[in-house]
């Protein structure tokens, strides 16, 4: 048995859902509009990819939908709805995939080569997942919505920028004055269009799963996500295109493997990834505030911060010239370090502080708890879940004990023990909509997970 | 909100990045400014075509193309005549990674007569053209800077 958030279900759903309901049409609309002016005016995509392109935005769409009824609606019925998602998830990827790399690039460099870029690029960004969801110490957020937000950023994100900068480039190429001024044009384009197709898949988290949503920290780990599933795909674009240009030059996989190694390790968390973390951080940041003036002000921070980042890299990248040999390589490591060094620290800054404030806070509400004498928190137990490797050391013991089902019904127990201690963080912040039934509710579930774990 | 909330810590430390972004932001408008002046001459090139260029002979052939092989050599063919003399000009090839691949002047119009060819040239260390677009651009400079686009061909190169 698991336990979900406490939080009943509202009779009417609120005022959040019709508000990312009107962004998902706006991005639809603008996809479609940008898809049918590329393949009337500019001819830049073929006709079929902006069709398939289409298809496999819709099919993320239907797939989060039905992800949001997984986590939110038919409880009695998530596994039948949790497959359906993965199985319309896995058909959007692979039909984008199709489309960025075979209709696009693979045509030239071939779909052998688009599969070896992908798999290179698999094993690094599920590693970068891995470790921004465990940086989450208190409350790790779950697999399933990790794992939508990255699929959102590689898919959908990357649509909206494909036809979008497409669209901006054949303008200013056709208008403006070649150099410095049409690379900051340019520049700009990316910075407000990537940040802006990434963002709206961290808007649309924060509108319809305010429940896994609860602060600064829950804000970057999502945005984070979004930022590795954009770099995934722009990851293996990059190669396939650049090993199509240079394998003439017998230095095709050269070029697509410095790529590599350019998005994979060295901009791994520094770009993409810090970029759409800010985004996160001010909606997480805008969770917790009271008014919505400041709310809304947070968010616009947010986007704000992650668009002159990219910008500044894009625009600014030829002032840091790199040459060749031992010097260039050097050169390339510390012009990332500079450029984007400052924006990844501050990010780092705003976690630290964002986790500081959460574990003093779930602290404090555990022990509050556990003062009440009602047995869903111990007073033996605060200091155990209040440290991940205490927690997990205690799971390792039932493991030893009783084998593998304790293990998880331990691990289902300080779960819930924590989203309890959550629930009345936002209720003493005044920061949740639903009544203190919902607390209940979750100690009635915590005492029957504590009898099943035999403690 | 009280003054103790951590949050409210949080948030003004976002409003701090957030002026350093806007700060950012408004140094690239202003660079952007700076290379795209909004002053336009009125003047403009006649830009014969973009043709098969032969490097042995400098001399172009065949028709006005708008694509070309990762083989071929190129180059655009410029009519200086129509410019006066009060003006300085340049013109450049950029291939698709915004390089300057071939290039004219700067210099008045009247001693531009002998740069009528001016050729794309394959980008250092490399055997073909990049695929992709190639932008040539016949500018107007003030200052060593260009001011003015006064032609523009673009041309795409396959990338077979």
């Amino acid at each position: 048995m698991s336990v979900a958030a406490a939080n009943p279900r509202p009779r009417r759903r609120p005022a959040r859902y019709w508000v990312a309901a009107a962004i998902a049409g706006v991005l639809v609309v603008v996809l479609i509009a940008n898809s049918l002016l590329d393949y009337a005016y500019l001819g830049t995509i073929a006709g079929r990819t902006s069709l398939f392109g289409l298809l496999a935005v819709a099919l993320t769409a239907l797939a989060t939908f039905i992800a949001v009824r997984v986590l939110d609606r038919d409880p009695g019925q998530r596994r039948r709805h949790a497959i359906r998602a993965a199985v319309l998830l896995g058909l959007a990827t692979l039909l984008w995939l199709l489309v960025s790399d075979f209709f696009l690039f693979a045509q030239s460099a071939g779909p052998e080569v688009a599969a070896v870029c992908a798999l290179a690029c698999l094993p690094t960004t599920a590693f970068a997942l891995f470790v921004i969801r465990r940086i989450d110490r208190n409350e790790k957020e779950p697999w399933r919505i990790v794992l939508v937000a990255a699929a959102w950023g590689a898919i959908v994100a990357t649509s909206l920028v494909i036809w979008g900068e497409s669209f901006w480039q054949a303008i200013a190429v056709r208008t403006l004055v070649p150099g410095p001024g049409l690379d900051a044009a340019q520049a700009f384009s990316a910075g407000l269009l990537e940040e802006l197709g990434k963002g709206a898949a961290v808007l649309l988290l924060f509108l319809v799963m305010r429940n896994e949503f609860d602060d600064v920290v829950d804000g970057i780990v999502y945005g984070a996500a979004v930022g590795l599933g954009f770099n995934f795909m722009e990851s293996i674009t990059y190669m396939t295109n650049l090993y199509a240009i240079f394998t003439p030059e017998n230095s095709g996989a050269v070029a697509a493997g410095f790529q590599w190694y350019a998005r994979q390790v060295l901009g791994l968390f520094m770009g993409h990834a810090t970029y759409t973390a800010f985004v996160g951080a001010g909606i997480g940041i805008a969770r917790q505030l009271p008014t919505p003036g400041k709310k809304i002000l947070a968010i616009v921070a947010g986007f704000v911060v992650a668009i002159a980042a990219h910008f500044s890299w894009d625009a600014w990248l030829t002032l840091f010239p790199v040459g060749a040999g031992v010097a260039g390589l050097i050169g390339i490591h510390l012009r990332t370090l500079v450029m984007t060094g400052p924006f990844t620290a501050g990010v780092v800054g705003l976690l630290l502080v964002g986790l500081h404030n959460e574990s003093a806070a779930l602290a404090a509400q555990l022990r509050m708890e556990a003062a009440t004498g009602n047995g869903a928190v111990l007073p033996s137990e605060v200091e155990i879940l209040m440290h991940p490797w205490r927690r997990f050391a205690e799971r390792w013991r039932a493991l030893e004990r009783r084998g593998i089902d304790a293990y998880l019904r331990l691990g289902r127990l300080q779960a819930a023990q924590l989203d309890l201690a959550m629930e009345r963080w936002h209720r003493a912040r005044q920061e949740i909509e639903t009544p203190l039934e919902a607390e209940d509710e979750l100690r009635r579930e915590i005492l029957l997970l504590r009898r099943q774990a035999a403690f | 909100m009280r003054q103790s909330d951590p949050v409210a810590g949080l948030y003004r430390t976002l409003l701090v990045f957030a002026a350093v972004g806007i700060l950012i932001l408004a140094a690239g408008l202003a660079e952007f400014a700076y290379f795209e002046p909004v002053n336009p001459s009125g003047l403009h090139v006649h830009i014969v075509g973009v043709f098969h260029y032969d490097p042995a002979t400098n001399q172009t052939s065949g028709p006005d193309e708008q694509t070309f092989g990762r083989a071929d050599q190129f180059a655009a063919v410029v009519d200086w005549s129509g410019l006066p003399n009060t003006v300085t000009v340049q013109a450049l090839w950029f291939d698709s990674f915004q390089n300057v691949v071939g290039s004219a002047g700067p210099n008045v119009p009247s001693e531009m007569a002998g740069d009528k060819v001016i050729p794309a040239a394959v980008p250092k260390d490399l055997k073909f053209h990049l695929p992709g677009e190639y932008i040539f651009a016949v500018e107007r400079v003030v200052g060593g800077q260009p001011v003015e686009v006064l032609g523009r061909r673009i041309v795409e190169v396959d990338r077979s």
